[in-house]
């Protein structure tokens, strides 16, 4: 029997520890992709991974040659993202892929080369890099554009390795990797990333489930490509059992996904247009198609509906004046 | 002691050791485990309630007794029936864990059971698209909000008495019924399984921010039927309309066929639309007069009572 | 040696106890009445929520319409036949609010405890008054009734019918925590499954189960699971459930005569 004070102190220590507890449970969380926001590391197939938490979702795949990392989080979250890296391998990062020019999506790239990094040689074979440095692969308009951004884009952050036929590919991990152009959907220089054999996607803002899908007229992007993406993308995927399963999709943001949810989103997007279209052929303006409200029955889920609608708007009149 | 060098014990000894065994086994028993009942075997569905809806299908543009939204509404209006077609991937889509309760439903549940004889998940297999769940009774918690998404949903039960109490999140988009009217992938189901004598009775209750202004409570009910034996069943995609829309819909306004269901049953247009509103007695009070003058007896659906003994002869041309 | 066996007899005597006493918490003494015994309160004011068979029951449905009920040939005659005209006449305007149909009509029900033993239902729709009896069997000679004579019990463990009875050394019991309200009523007139006339005749029997449920926004619930079974009219039991939810007070309470339309 020890003295009271023996079995005292051990009883407050863990009392302690349980209010330190739920006083730092109780502290307000920061938001997905602010500094000290709790990144979430799922498994997703094969050798994918997917992290949630940073804002957008970023896709890993991890294997014997090195880690391939497709987008990055804001700079401030990168050290996060590298510790959760660490725990799933000590291998360097060998390619980051850029679904597209947004900051978003290539907020961290520069952070990813030198000492923050420090994790080995780039890439290969198209690499004719320095140490310490992944290869950046993007299509050759995200180059273009960041190359002439104001401000502009530091050049640690642009792409070493761009393409501009529809498709580039090459092998990692014992797996065919395989970069699809998507023209004019999002942007004009979206990538969807295909991990073959893990039978995985990862498509960027092409799909996002938090909100409408952001049609960026300014650099490049058009509904009718945007839907043509999507097509695409259902297109390539395959649902193991009755559209459950299958391929997966790792999206801009939001959940992970398989190809019905990808259906549904599709066919909000195409039918949100029908209705612009109609209305654009009946020669009605900007503000008379905002007011017809033709996404209301989708914004209960999408948010307000007013800035997809102009975007549609815009893009279907840029097209019938071109045509 | 015996030859082998083990120590046999004396034969008061092991009576000794059987009663307490006996003992041990008889306070198990006393002790207050949580109250179940075994969900265990095949049930067959019972249609007595909305046969036509949920057999051959429901008409166009009944919504009625449903607390829908205008959203809704909306894209039940727009909903067009080649869609099922003409994308393919709905031609294999399967019901979702709480539709499937309302639809093909013929059941089969088998419990699990860990090392200890404790109640681990009930498992369900329904051949309406080969559709397997779990309902984990461990006390595990759901899967964090970025987890894939599935037509059965993640699902944990509790026993509330003999009821149990079933949660599913995680559910993909699918429909409340087969008319296009939406369920979100927002929605949350809880389920409530009650089994009297040879009658399985599960109560629905949804709650979707998307598109219900109230939770949607609705109640099916099978029998035990020990001779069931349900088939596996496969799908494959086959395109069917080339050159179609590429997703068939109807333009807002548009839709032909909003007010047919109303005239073929004689009621009021305003009913149709479904509304929570239209769920309570006080409804009959405000109802107004039927959209056209009603037939003078039933001419569409008269008879559904089995599987497929519905009359389907259109009414006339009116 | 003797001193273990004296403290394991005791042992065993403890726990044949306790598994004779039934669930813990069960306290010694006299039987306690149904009212004080139930596991559940029905009592208060439930309104029916109608997302089931809409057409059905919110309104009455076009003359035969008998869709979703197994009915016999002998009864769609008489739905063919249904004239609430004549019904009105008759003086039975009250076929369709008898205790095998009234659950599925649109209103309110209203629950109380009459006694101890006696718990009843009021409908506003049709203004009937029903009665569930705990105990006892209705006589013989009971006269039919649009409400007939209904015998309550509070759920019981289930048990097959007919089995033996076992030893329960290896094996415990399930279904011993039941909070159901179950009840079966018979001497009932011949009345209407539905407005329109799908009749129920005079051989009907009706078991009902009464199951109360809370959802986490705070609303409490019961479904009423019918069982009706009538060998002249119905091809089988004919089964289905309807939905209340409570409410705080009568406020809404509306009696009304019954009517044939």
């Amino acid at each position: 029997m020890g003295t009271l004070a023996t079995r005292l102190v051990p009883a407050l220590a863990v009392a302690a520890a349980f209010a330190l507890r739920a006083s730092a449970s109780q502290q307000p969380r920061p938001p997905a992709g602010a500094p000290g926001a709790d990144l979430h590391l799922l498994p997703v197939q094969g050798s994918v991974s997917m992290l949630a938490g940073a804002g957008a979702n970023i896709t890993l795949q991890i294997g014997k040659d090195g880690v391939l990392l497709v987008d990055t989080p804001p700079a401030a979250l990168v050290p996060q993202m590298l510790a959760e890296i660490q725990k799933l391998s000590d291998r360097p990062i060998r390619y980051l892929v850029n679904t597209s020019l947004d900051a978003e999506h290539t907020g961290g790239n520069a952070a990813l080369i030198g000492p923050a990094a420090a994790r080995g040689t780039g890439g290969a074979p198209f690499g004719t890099l320095g140490l310490n440095r992944p290869a950046i692969v993007a299509h050759e308009n995200v180059l273009n554009r960041l190359s002439a951004s104001q401000p502009p884009t530091s050049a640690a952050a642009l792409p070493t390795t761009t393409y501009f036929l529809p498709s580039m590919d090459f092998s990692f991990n014992g797996e065919p990797v395989v970069i699809l152009h998507a023209p004019r959907a999002h942007t004009d220089g979206d990538s969807i990333v295909w991990f073959r054999r893990s039978d995985v996607l990862a498509v960027g803002d092409l799909v996002r489930l938090d909100r409408y899908p952001d049609i960026d007229l300014a650099r490049g992007g058009s509904v009718d490509g945007l839907i043509a993406a999507l097509d695409r993308i259902v297109e390539i995927t395959v649902p193991e059992r009755l559209q459950d399963g299958g391929t997966r999709v790792v999206v801009g943001h939001g959940r992970l996904c398989n190809e019905a949810d990808i259906v549904e989103y599709r066919d909000m997007v195409a039918i949100i247009r029908d209705r612009v279209a109609d209305l654009v052929k009946k020669g009605q303006t900007l503000e008379q198609v905002k007011a017809a409200r033709p996404s209301r029955d989708y914004d209960t889920r999408y948010g307000p509906g007013d800035a997809v609608t102009e975007a549609i708007y815009r893009s279907l009149s840029e097209k019938r004046g071109a045509a | 002691m015996a030859r082998s060098g083990v120590r046999r014990p004396a034969p008061l000894c092991r009576l000794v050791l059987f009663a307490r065994f006996a003992a041990a086994l008889l306070l198990a028993g006393a002790a207050p485990a949580a109250a179940q009942v075994d969900f265990s075997g095949q049930w067959a569905p019972v249609y007595h309630e909305d046969n036509p809806e949920r057999i051959p299908g429901p008409e166009l543009a009944d919504y009625t007794g449903l607390p829908l939204n205008e959203a809704a509404r909306l894209q039940a209006d727009s909903w067009d029936a080649d869609r099922i077609s003409v994308v393919s991937p709905y031609q294999c889509r399967p019901h979702s864990s709480d539709y499937g309760m309302r639809g093909l439903g013929n059941l089969r549940v088998w419990a699990e059971l860990d090392a200890n004889q404790q109640l681990l998940a009930f498992h369900t297999y329904m051949p309406a698209w080969g559709s397997e769940r779990t309902i984990w009774m461990d006390g595990r918690p759901h899967p964090p909000d970025y987890a894939e998404y599935t037509f059965q949903g993640f699902s944990t039960g509790v026993w509330e008495g003999n009821m149990l109490t079933i949660t599913t999140t995680h559910l993909k988009t699918n429909y409340y019924r087969r008319n296009g009217v939406p369920a979100s992938d927002r929605r949350t189901v809880v389920e409530h399984w009650t089994r009297h004598s040879e009658f399985l009775t599960v109560i629905t209750v949804v709650t979707d921010p998307v598109f219900l202004t109230e939770p949607l409570v609705r109640s099916q009910n099978w029998f035990n039927d020990v001779g069931q034996a349900l088939p596996s069943f496969n799908c494959e995609y086959a395109a069917e309309l080339p050159g179609a829309q590429k997703v068939p819909n109807h333009l807002p306004g548009t839709n032909p066929y909003l007010a047919e269901f109303a005239d073929w049953y004689g009621l009021e247009l305003a009913a149709t639309r479904g509304g929570a509103e239209t769920m309570y007695p006080e409804y009959r009070l405000k109802m107004g007069a039927p959209h056209s003058k009603p037939p003078d007896r039933c001419q569409r659906y008269c008879t559904c009572s089995g599987g497929f003994g519905c009359n389907v002869t259109p009414p006339p041309a009116r | 040696m003797r001193a273990r066996a004296v403290v394991t007899a005791a042992w065993l005597s403890a726990a044949a106890t306790l598994v004779a006493q039934g669930p813990p918490g069960a306290p010694p003494g006299p039987p306690r009445s149904p009212r004080a015994a139930a596991p559940v309160d029905f009592t208060g004011y439930w309104v029916s929520v109608i997302a089931e068979d809409w057409r059905w029951r919110m309104v009455t449905p076009l003359k035969g319409d008998a869709a979703s009920i197994p009915i016999t040939p002998e009864a769609r005659k008489l739905v063919e036949a249904w004239d609430p005209a004549k019904d009105e006449a008759a003086g039975v305007q009250c076929k369709a609010y008898g205790a095998a149909g009234v659950m599925r009509l649109p209103g309110r029900v209203h629950i109380t405890w009459q006694d101890d033993t006696t718990l009843k239902l009021e409908t506003d729709a049709g203004t009937q008054t029903r009665l569930f009896r705990f105990g006892g069997t209705p006589a013989a000679n009971e006269p039919p009734s649009w409400q007939g004579s209904s015998v309550a019990q509070w759920e019981r463990p289930p048990q097959t019918p007919g089995a033996p009875p076992t030893l329960p050394i290896f094996a415990t019991r399930i279904g011993t925590r039941g909070r159901a309200l179950e009840v079966t009523t018979t001497h009932l007139r011949p009345g209407y499954l539905r407005k329109n006339g799908v009749p129920y005749g005079d051989q009907v029997s009706l078991s009902e189960y009464f199951d109360y449920f809370k959802e986490p926004n705070g609303d409490e619930w019961f479904t009423v699971t019918t069982v009706v079974r009538d060998p002249q009219y119905l091809n089988g039991p004919f089964i289905t459930s309807s939905d209340f939810k409570k409410e705080p007070d009568g406020s809404k309470w509306r009696p009304t005569p019954c009517t044939a339309l």
